[in-house]
């Protein structure tokens, strides 16, 4: 059974937890027209974000199709994406 | 989607109405207790009613004038009656009303025969109004002809998710059809603002923005608030918003993904159809009222924890993606998208929903703010009277 999360867009590298989810959970998603399952590495309350790739340290979070901010330290997929690894770009 | 027929109401300067009221729109204080001691007589009218309009001067004087003209001349009112303290003041705004929109306008003052002569002169003429207006009947129109407002209020994590996503979507169907649709929220775009400007059509605009943008950055700066540096808050962190560039993005997904035609000043009509950003406050009542006056004939209101705000003029249709306040503020929700939130429907099932509902507004039904008497018409203050 896979744990539900919102994708905002198909440029998205983060997804939206639609329930709190637990390092093991598996979550569906479709990426540039195919299904890939990722491992939950961490626990990510509801409305929190979980990284669908690796992002790089430096690299951009796109969520709604737009950067949100940039990695401060290299994230693995299915990590929890929040203020311990993601800085604003425009006032910090 | 389909431009649908509505019934509704086409008036004389070429705006269409989902509402048919005779405004009784006070000047100030003194027409505030007229208009409303009025609308407790007569059936058919709607108390346009705040305490301001005493020794105001400047810009701040010109946007209260706008904002009681807007409303007079807003397509949802079929005639109004302006009551103030003294006829200078009073007979300029209904001259400015009936000129705009070539209705029936009536003035009443106070001065020279006292409150309970003003009312009953109110209520004369108001009387004759409710009869003229209604037998005005609606006729087949377009939904793409309203012009139609958005605003967000009482956000959480679920309007970034929900509610907001899918005013978007209903706001890009309405406007490729070739409607009107006006957002505002100056400091709620923080950390977005540079998405929003580069949607401009035109660089001229987009310059225009960006100052009334930094304008206001700096006046809160000068009046000792930060809102870049207090963006987002630890209610917001707390709930999954990780930057204000985030915050900004959940609150401009309410608005269609669109080119931006222009910027409007506070009240201030649309000049064409597509995409309107006005200069307003994040305060909802005061932000749905210069909306209001701008001609808004439907306003679409998104809502996380249940903000109640409604407008005697314009229906608010209330729309929320949090699956407990749809249930524990029933009375207060319209539109119900919290299956998005869920995981349950797409956003376009969540957009049908809201777009089937505001068919419904526009044709005659009342909504949870209008059923409940949220008349909540509040004039936005640039700064203090004389």
């Amino acid at each position: 059974m896979y744990k539900k999360v919102h994708i905002h867009d198909k440029r998205d590298n983060v997804a939206v937890a639609l329930e709190d989810l637990k390092p093991g959970d598996k979550i569906k998603v479709n990426r540039n027209g195919a299904e890939l399952e990722i491992e939950v590495k961490q626990e990510i309350p509801f409305g929190h974000k979980v990284a669908l790739e690796r992002i790089q340290r430096g690299g951009e979070v796109i969520k709604y199709g737009e950067t949100i901010g940039v990695a401060t330290e290299d994230i693995a997929e299915g990590e929890h994406v929040h203020i311990h690894n993601l800085r604003s770009l425009k006032y910090s | 989607m389909e431009d649908v027929e509505i019934l509704a109401y086409r008036r004389d300067d070429g705006s269409v109405g989902v509402r048919n009221h005779v405004a009784l729109i006070a000047v100030d204080h003194a027409g505030a207790v007229v208009v409303e001691g009025v609308a407790k007589l007569l059936r058919g009218v709607e108390a346009v009613s705040h305490q301001y309009g005493r020794l105001q001067f400047g810009e701040d004087l010109e946007l209260t004038f706008e904002t009681l003209i807007g409303v007079g001349c807003n397509p949802n009112v079929a005639a109004a009656v302006v009551v103030g303290i003294e006829p200078n003041w009073t007979t300029k705004i209904a001259e400015e009303i009936a000129k705009r929109s070539k209705k029936p306008v009536e003035s009443v003052w106070v001065i020279g025969q006292g409150t309970i002569s003003a009312i009953e002169e109110t209520a004369k003429k108001a009387r004759e109004l409710v009869s003229y207006a209604t037998e005005i009947q609606r006729e087949p129109c377009k939904l793409s002809e309203l012009v139609i407002g958005v605003k967000c209020g009482a956000s959480d994590t679920t309007s970034g998710i929900a509610a907001n996503p899918v005013i978007g979507r209903v706001g890009e169907w309405f406007v490729d059809l070739g409607g009107t649709f006006i957002f505002g929220e100056t400091t709620e775009l923080a950390g977005g603002e540079h998405i929003v400007a580069s949607r401009f059509e035109s660089d001229e605009e987009r310059e225009k923005f960006l100052k009334v943008f930094n304008d206001y950055i700096e006046f809160a700066k000068s009046k000792g608030a930060d809102i870049l540096g207090s963006q987002p808050t630890q209610e917001n962190i707390a709930g999954g918003l990780t930057t204000i560039e985030e915050k900004a993005l959940g609150n401009i997904q309410k608005v269609p993904n669109r080119p931006i035609k222009g910027v409007l000043r506070p009240a201030e009509r649309p000049k064409g159809k597509g995409v309107w950003f006005m200069d307003t406050s994040s305060s909802a009542q005061e932000q749905v009222t210069l909306l209001a006056a701008a001609g808004a004939a439907i306003h679409l209101f998104s809502t996380g924890k249940g903000n109640t705000v409604g407008n005697q003029i314009v229906p608010v249709v209330k729309i929320t993606g949090n699956p407990i306040t749809a249930k524990q503020m029933r009375d207060n929700i319209d539109v119900d998208v919290s299956g998005i939130t869920m995981g349950e429907i797409s956003l376009d099932e969540g957009a049908k929903k809201v777009y089937d509902f505001t068919v419904k507004v526009a044709n005659g039904k009342l909504t949870a703010a209008e059923i409940l008497r949220h008349d909540n018409f509040t004039i936005t203050r640039l700064y203090p009277s004389m």
